[in-house]
């Protein structure tokens, strides 16, 4: 056979599990491929975005040495329930949060994701740029051997393929590890603005002492015009992430255009003061898969494993997401390296990487939280109810009316009768419960 | 679709969304144009014109998705940010989609 280019490894995609897995076997010694299809790394990237630091020690212990491009730590971070004209706010702010380096960063992906993948280069990967996988190359026995892309005479060749392809996993299911499509009600379309404003006013306005402190800030109910969802709000070094999301389904059942719901969370009376005088730089719209730990793909086949997005890594509940595909696709990494070390590629080997992750958090919290999308789904006005709920009893209660105390306790519990009836509470309370405790 | 009813929108909510010009959004997004190949398309016309509620004119993020006046859905490809919500959601997955070729598509800035 001609030279035809073969590696140790090929990984495709360059997010944080693609960029992990491609540093890891690199520094193990394998010669590694990793193909992204934007101009550079993260440049088809977009998140909320916090990023949990613990997962990029895991890969990188000196990181810190290496100047990560971090917009602010988050040092203030909790919950807003919006009722149309109102807030209720749990906001934990500590000094805990000031050590250097913090557990959570603002981060825009445009700029991280670059940096992460000039690491694996650093490394000793190969990252080739412009280039879209277009499909698996098989061998007769159905073992994956490499890909093929859109380059002239672009096959390449390896006995080991990473799938890092993101929420589109259209490899993953060529591959044969996911049956069929995601169906939209597990999930969620997210769009996001990036506003610029300057770090002394953004300061000012979220009470920051400085550009070593930063907010991050999940919202409900009216946000998502109390539907299924979550809305965000974080400040980064110089601007403003502003997001909505929901699941697809919403959309799609509602005819809810994306922008326009954002532009509505946007203009809520308690939001808009923040944003006031900021400059709209960028735009963007992303998938995240909710389908959790029920819906995964099988995580290995032969000469393939898939990590991250594509095969549904996300706690959404927690907003986590880069944090798990990093840890998985060093846990592909070190798999893919033992079986170079044994020449042995089939899925039962790699099935080793499954197995890894069981005992990791990374499928111990989507187990945890494995109805939770379902929990949403079939309790869909439970966050506008809620939400507003609070909101009213918090008004009557932070109200003078001239009326005794005891009056104004039982009208606040006829406002919620009015809603509930204690029975109907009682099992949202045991649902969500349930869906919190696996 | 789906099991589970959808209740209507309280009209009060729906009364409240603002109509927003998404040009007005993705003129600062950095596009490169692929003017050779259009990477989604809509596998049969006949389907669209049958589907009652084209949910695609409302979800796709960048309202790539338009009704011209035969009727047609028109694909404006050029501004699409490759989510794949249409992949997804089409009731007919009646919308053929591909990634834009190496280096194509959109290119954030901020992401």
């Amino acid at each position: 056979m001609p030279d035809r280019l073969s590696y140790d490894a090929i990984v495709v995609g360059g997010g944080p599990a693609g960029t992990a897995a491609a540093l890891v076997m690199a520094r193990g010694g394998l010669s590694v491929i990793q193909i992204e299809r934007g101009r550079f790394a993260g440049a088809k990237n977009i998140f909320g975005g916090v990023f949990y630091t613990h997962a990029l020690a895991d890969v990188l212990p000196d990181y810190w040495e290496r100047k990560p491009p971090f917009e602010r730590p988050v040092t203030e971070q909790g919950y807003w329930m919006l009722s149309p004209d109102s807030a209720l706010r749990i906001m934990h702010k500590s000094e805990q949060y000031r050590q250097e380096p913090a557990g959570a960063y603002t981060v825009l992906r445009a700029r991280f994701d670059p940096w992460f993948a000039a690491q694996a280069v650093e490394a000793g990967a190969l990252l080739i740029t412009r280039t879209t996988v277009t499909r698996l190359l098989k061998d007769a026995r159905g073992f994956v051997i490499g890909v093929d892309t859109d380059r002239p005479d672009g096959q390449v060749y390896a006995p080991i393929v990473i799938i890092a392809e993101g929420v589109n996993n259209l490899l993953t299911r060529q591959a044969g590890l996911i049956a069929s499509d995601l169906p939209p009600r597990y999930v969620a379309l997210s769009v996001k603005e990036y506003l610029s404003m300057p770090p002394k006013e953004l300061q000012a306005r979220f009470g920051l002492a400085g550009p070593r402190e930063g907010v991050a800030i999940d919202i409900f109910g009216d946000a998502t015009l109390g539907l299924p969802g979550t809305a965000f709000l974080y400040t980064d070094q110089a601007g403003i992430s502003i997001g909505v999301g929901m699941l697809l389904e919403e959309f799609v059942c509602h005819r809810l255009r994306p922008y326009d719901v954002l532009a509505r969370f946007k203009n809520h009376p308690v939001i808009r003061p923040y944003l006031e005088g900021s400059e709209s730089r960028e735009y963007g719209a992303h998938l995240i898969p909710e389908m959790g730990y029920d819906r995964m793909p099988r995580l290995a086949g032969n000469g393939v494993m898939v990590a991250g997005d594509a095969a549904g890594m996300v706690d959404a509940l927690h907003r986590e997401g880069t944090n798990l595909a990093i840890i998985a696709g060093k846990a592909a990494a070190e798999t893919a390296l033992a079986a170079h070390e044994q020449g042995d590629f089939s899925a039962a080997f790699l099935s080793r990487y499954r197995r890894d992750l069981e005992a990791s958090f990374v499928l111990k919290d989507m187990k945890q939280y494995r109805h939770m999308t379902d929990f949403l789904d079939s309790t869909p006005g439970f966050m506008g109810t809620y939400a507003n709920l609070l909101n009213d009893a918090a008004l009557r209660y932070f109200t003078a009316h001239g009326i005794p105390k005891r009056s104004m306790e039982r009208e606040i519990v006829s406002l919620l009768r009015e809603r509930r009836s204690f029975t109907g509470i009682a099992w949202d309370m045991l649902k969500l419960m349930r869906a919190m405790r696996g | 679709m789906s099991e589970r009813q959808h209740q209507p929108l309280d009209p009060a909510i729906e009364a409240s969304l603002p109509h927003v010009n998404v040009d007005d959004l993705i003129v600062c997004l950095k596009y490169y144009v692929d003017e050779t190949q259009a990477h989604i398309g809509i596998k049969d016309q006949h389907i669209c014109a049958e589907c009652d509620p084209k949910p695609c004119l409302a979800f796709c993020p960048a309202h790539v998705f338009e009704v011209d006046r035969h009727g047609h859905i028109m694909v404006s490809y050029q501004a699409c940010i490759e989510c794949g919500s249409c992949r997804i959601a089409c009731p007919f997955h009646n919308v053929e989609w591909q990634l834009p070729r190496g280096g194509y598509g959109v290119a954030y800035k901020y992401g």
